[in-house]
């Protein structure tokens, strides 16, 4: 099971730790609702973080491995970086055979190994061979061949890759 | 925290022009009762899925396939370290490609 929640800066306010969390659990529970998600849900109290993680833990318990995904860690408001990464590590702590796939700018690093100390940090940046065969599958697609040529070709494929190779 | 020494992969197109995570656009269809579609509204407002199926549409096969293969992702995936090896942090400058992992 992937869970997955890409943050987004457009909506900040909406990210708020409850409700990423509140997202990973839905995703996870999936269309069989569990029955004490159910039962909160009918006495109408607004879930609190405590029961998400709770609720988030049973579901879990439940599957073999479940993999949770976020993605642009930046994009949240840097006040719930610490609530959001200190119940992914909760959760990890009870059920330590969830991975935690996480992406964001460098400068999220640090509360990242604040919570996942031996995390593994991988950089990433731009790959040559990536950018070529895109480049290239673009311009096959050109909606004007008769203007292409090889030679023409080869000088995009080449200013392309140098200017990326300066970045 | 151990840091690995990959530097590939890329992104096409602007990675933040994100299509959003809010639509308001549970389909009640989809799930067993008005209910059932009550209770996922009431889990979270946010819908990843939206942004998903855009980040799968827009994707280029094979970009981000250097991850799968390294040795930190492999250790990860297999789940050996228990909880203490159960993060993985890809990062970057924005632009480089991220998002379009897989």
């Amino acid at each position: 099971m992937v869970a997955w929640l890409y943050c987004d800066y457009n909506v900040p306010q909406e990210q708020t730790v409850i409700n990423i969390m509140g997202a990973i659990l839905r995703h996870v529970a999936g269309r069989d609702i569990p029955d004490d998600i159910r039962k909160a849900f009918r006495e109408g109290r607004r879930p609190l973080l405590a029961d998400l993680k709770r609720m988030l833990r049973i579901a879990i318990h439940s599957l073999p491995q479940v993999f949770i995904c976020i993605d642009a860690l930046d994009e949240c408001l840097p006040k719930d970086l610490p609530g959001l990464l200190g119940s992914l590590s909760d959760i990890v702590r009870e059920s330590p055979s969830t991975r935690v796939f996480l992406t964001g700018r460098p400068h999220v690093s640090e509360v990242v190994q604040r919570y996942f100390a031996k995390a593994v940090a991988i950089p990433v940046s731009p790959n040559p061979d990536d950018i070529r065969s895109y480049v290239v599958m673009r311009l096959d697609r050109d909606d004007v061949p008769e203007a292409m040529d090889n030679g023409l070709r080869a000088e995009i494929v080449k200013i392309i890759l140098d200017k990326m190779s300066n970045m | 925290m151990a840091q690995a020494t990959h530097t590939y992969t890329v992104t096409f197109g602007d990675g933040n022009t994100n299509s959003g995570n809010i639509k308001d656009s549970f389909n009640t269809n989809i799930y067993n009762s008005d209910e059932d579609a009550k209770i996922m509204r009431w889990l979270s407002p946010l819908e990843p899925e939206n942004r998903h199926h855009t980040v799968r549409t827009d994707r280029f096969e094979g970009v981000g396939n250097w991850l799968l293969e390294t040795t930190e992702f492999q250790e990860w995936r297999g789940g050996e370290g228990g909880a203490d090896k159960a993060g993985l942090f890809c990062f970057g400058d924005p632009g480089v490609g991220k998002t379009h992992l897989r």
